[in-house]
């Protein structure tokens, strides 16, 4: 295969994708050791509970048993994202909070070993009062979850700036609004799984579906209490993550105790049903919103009070309660801003980051946007215009915004689907609405901030590069290569790539916060720059040519315009061996962000070094007697900055509406029972969307360019499965004549909507 | 431990023969003992489509099939889908047109595939989105691995080699 031009906005076909349609990728399930044993978790069957006792001695004598562990083999050790959220036991010693929490583990030489072996341990529970929302979780009476935690309240984030109520008060209209969404789940095709093997050397090698290898191999090293470069966090393939594998779990805290205890490899393959309930799940919220807008429809004040049902522990608590928030301010210019955000504790499973971050919070907005504009007599998409941030711009918290192509995403995706024709002219019951967001490349980390490249050549002229970025399915691993065959004009195929294994690659932020290209596609960028000048050196001394006017591409350097009178790569890294300075790639980046931000204690300053911005658009058309509404068609527009490669990027756009839009606007919600049991853990009662239920969709790339991102890239991942739910929450309430208060828009919902109820919570 | 019972079958073309017990299953035989993983396990109670493969040419949840079931039988997984160095006009059209993203679902899409291409001669939109229906994809929203059956079917009618 010739190499095109630039491979730069190519449809380049993955790298990964030949061992995955071959069935010859590795996940974690599929790894087999020699002896290897396997696990299993023992789970609390109540929601709320005193540990009187484990008895683990009938489990520890059964035949095939290797190893049984408790709390009282951990020391009681927590987990917590910050230092202030250190509130989880890994394995707890004297109290669960929640239904399906772990309890106590097994490894044994078959799954029914271990199966058996669990039946076998006696646990004396004392049942405690289990609170299962957030209003009886803050209720003056109610039990604390954690002592230190009056009222239940786990996390407040609380931001104010410019005057906000002398805002309400010059504003021409205000409304207050309530909207409310219960808990969804990610449902990641693979369900979560661990492998420990313990090494002769005394180290510890780990496989799990993650999102940042650097960041799990440092929370386990100090759960373990080993040194960091002892525990090793592999490369695995991973079955997508979508915020569900950001933090650390007692699964892999469990499968390590268990593998150091037994000295043998064991293997944890969760049951979907302990995928959902004991890895992570979205909040449930109800948020309150409250706009000031002037005659015009520009916004003059806003006041968001959200309450976010966060579980029975911290997690990403402070980031998840800040980031709806955060999307919102990068979205819309706001002269005065407050925002109050709550995460409560409450005996349900945790809560965490998930890609559609806020359904109440960010479609509430949206749509109280659009009703203010009918209020006026206004299109809302011409008061979206009005109030969308644009370039050069800070947000009220401190960002600068270096680059945006807001407007032009709105505008393209108003073309895209006849927005003009269709808006107050469609027949009854069909309607159209938009969606407008905003997404971060990065947070402050801190050391962990940066990530680190480097390139190796061997003597036939081939590349390997390293990179900590992990792949979660969203292609990260092609992006890498991509952009180090393009500056070292080199075959994607001629490029061995090693990545995401924390012995053998440099630090990297990880996958989760959409830095991925920003940070680790510029520090391959850097580290492929640095080669390719090394390599222009000595090229230019043998050519007795300026460095300056050479180009690599094709596999061979050459004088700009001169392709036919160039040296092959692999001669130049010959002579460069011959004359004892091997090439050798280095780079690193470290995004410009302002690391005194703080989540809570100092929301103020750059929170990261680029945004991107996005716009989509829904059409749909509802039953009035069956509240069903049919999507008619989606148009879902992106700044990403650059598309380095455009049918990666359609596909997280189209995976992003799937997700957010169709799953987490139309149907997906967790049901509960007042003793805390989720009713609908597995697939066969949460219902995501299936191909037939897609409608067509139209992606519209906006590229702005970005100053620093490689190539002008940003993010590509989140910002459509959001904007795609506001879109069809927008769209529902255009077609009913009311608006739609609750989330997500089943039948029910809607026919209540149509009622002209909904609003204040349930 | 269970009674032992000789499964005799033939797996992407391979003679095989080996003892199970009654109650293993088909997707537990592919995975743990022949250590075919390409056939995944997403739920284990038929809902997913992950661990899909072709009994006898019919599409099967192996997670849902006892072994023994296939005893006598033929079974093709997604390992026995290339020709080699050479991948079906399936495989090949996913990767053409970005149908893979985290690759848990793409086994059992393909299998999907399979049989609707060897069932229709050109199925339309509907006839493969309703196919595909019966395996869930979080990642794609669908568009793109619709794409690539529409690509296969074409290119098999007009006689393209992969």
């Amino acid at each position: 295969m010739s190499r095109p031009d630039s491979l730069i906005g190519s449809r380049m076909p993955r790298i990964d994708s030949g061992p995955k349609v071959r069935g010859e990728a590795k996940f974690t399930a599929d790894i087999k050791l020699p002896r290897m044993l396997q696990a299993a978790v023992l789970r609390s069957p109540h929601a709320h509970a005193v540990i009187k006792s484990i008895d683990t001695s009938a489990a520890e004598k059964l035949p095939g048993v290797k190893a049984v562990v408790t709390g009282a083999d951990t020391a009681g050790v927590k987990w917590g994202v910050f230092r202030y959220t250190q509130d989880q036991q890994l394995l707890p010693v004297d109290r669960v909070r929640y239904l399906g929490e772990e309890v106590a583990a097994v490894a044994a030489v078959s799954e029914e070993a271990a199966a058996e072996a669990l039946s076998l341990i006696r646990v004396d529970y004392k049942p405690l009062p289990v609170i299962t929302d957030v209003w009886q979780a803050m209720a003056e009476d109610a039990v604390l979850l954690h002592e230190d935690h009056p009222n239940n309240i786990n996390v407040h984030v609380d931001i104010e700036v410019g005057e906000v109520e002398a805002g309400f008060a010059a504003s021409h209209l205000v409304r207050e609004d309530v909207f409310t969404a219960p808990e969804e789940s990610y449902f990641m095709s693979e369900p979560y799984a661990v492998v420990a093997n313990p090494l002769p050397d005394g180290s510890l090698e780990l496989w799990m579906p993650n999102a940042a290898p650097h960041q799990k191999a440092k929370a386990l090293c100090n759960a373990l209490k080993m040194p960091l470069n002892k525990v090793i966090v592999r490369k695995v393939t991973i079955g997508g993550a979508f915020g569900g594998r950001s933090d650390v779990f007692p699964g892999e805290f469990i499968t390590a105790l268990l593998a150091l205890k037994a000295r043998r490899p064991v293997r944890l393959v969760y049951t979907r049903e302990e995928n959902t309930l004991a890895t992570r799940q979205g909040h449930a919220m109800y948020t309150v919103v409250k706009t000031g807008v002037d005659k015009d429809g520009l916004v003059l004040a806003r006041d968001i009070t959200c309450y976010m049902d966060g579980g029975a522990y911290s997690s990403t608590g402070p980031i998840a309660t800040s980031v709806p928030f955060l999307c919102m301010e990068q979205t819309y210019r706001l002269p005065a801003v407050r925002y109050n955000g709550y995460r409560i504790y409450t005996n349900k499973p945790v809560g965490g980051m998930i890609r559609v971050h806020g359904r109440a919070f960010a479609g509430g907005v949206d749509l109280q946007l659009d009703m203010l504009a009918e209020e006026l007599g206004k299109d809302p998409l011409e008061v979206r215009l009005l109030n969308a941030r644009r370039t050069g711009d800070t947000t009220p918290t401190g960002s600068k915004v270096q680059s945006c192509g807001l407007t032009d995403c709105i505008k393209e995706a108003g073309k895209a689907s006849g927005w003009g024709d269709k808006y107050k002219k469609l027949p009854p019951w069909r309607g159209i609405g938009l969606g407008t967001n905003s997404v971060q490349t990065g947070f402050p980390l801190g050391i962990r901030g940066g990530s680190q490249a480097t390139i190796k050549f061997n003597e036939d002229g081939g590349a390997t590069v390293v990179s900590g970025v992990v792949d979660n399915g969203q292609g990260n691993d092609n992006m890498l290569v991509q952009i180090a065959a393009e500056v070292l004009g080199l075959d994607p195929g001629n490029i061995q790539l090693i990545s995401a294994d924390t012995e053998m690659t440099a630090n990297d932020p990880g996958a989760y916060s959409m830095i991925a290209t920003f940070a680790g596609g510029n520090a391959m960028l850097a580290a492929a720059e640095d080669a390719r000048r090394q390599i222009f050196e000595v090229a230019a001394g043998a050519m007795g040519a300026n460095p300056a006017d050479l180009v690599a591409a094709g596999g061979k350097v050459f004088v700009a315009g001169s392709p036919d009178h160039g040296l092959p790569l692999a001669k130049v890294i010959r002579m460069a061996l011959i004359q004892g300075r091997p090439v050798m790639g280095q780079g690193s980046f470290t995004p410009k962000v302002d690391q005194r931000r703080e989540w809570l204690s100092n929301p103020q300053g750059q929170l990261s070094e680029t945004f991107s911005f996005g716009a989509s658009i829904a059409e749909v058309a509802v039953d009035p007697e069956t509240g069903l509404v049919e999507l008619l068609g989606l148009w879902l527009a992106q700044d990403c900055g650059r598309a380095l490669n455009p049918m990666l990027v359609e596909g997280q756009f189209e995976g992003g509406a799937t997700m957010g839009g169709v799953g987490g606007m139309l149907r997906e919600e967790h049901v509960w029972t007042e003793n805390g049991r989720c009713l609908n853990p597995t697939f066969l009662e949460y219902k995501v969307p299936l191909a037939c239920d897609m409608p067509a969709m139209e992606t519209i790339i906006v590229e702005s360019l970005d100053p620093t991102g490689p190539f002008g890239a940003k993010e590509a991942g989140m910002s459509i499965a959001m904007s795609a739910a506001q879109a069809i929450s927008a769209a529902v309430s255009n077609a009913i004549g009311k608006p739609v208060f609750d989330y997500p828009l089943t039948p029910d919902r809607v026919l209540k909507a149509i009622r002209g109820e909904g609003g204040a919570g349930e | 431990m269970a009674k032992l019972q000789t499964l005799a079958f033939e797996v992407n073309g391979e003679a095989v023969e080996l003892a199970v017990r009654s109650q293993e299953t088909l997707l537990e035989v592919l995975r743990e003992r022949l250590e075919l993983t390409g056939s995944k396990e997403g739920c284990g109670e038929g809902v997913c489509g992950a661990c899909t493969v072709l009994v006898d040419g019919a599409p099967r949840r192996a997670c849902l099939t006892l072994a023994l079931e296939a005893q006598g039988g033929q079974v093709l997984t997604v390992e026995g889908l290339a020709d080699g160095a050479e991948l079906s006009l399936e495989q090949q059209a996913f990767v053409e047109t970005g149908a893979v993203q985290c690759g848990f679902c793409t086994p059992g899409m393909l299998l999907a595939s399979h049989d609707l291409l060897s069932r229709q001669e050109q199925p339309d939109e509907a006839a493969i989105r309703q196919q595909l229906s019966g395996h869930i994809c979080r990642c794609t929203g669908y568009a793109k691995i619709v794409e690539a059956v529409a690509l296969a079917a074409d290119r098999r009618a007009k006689g393209e080699a992969s």
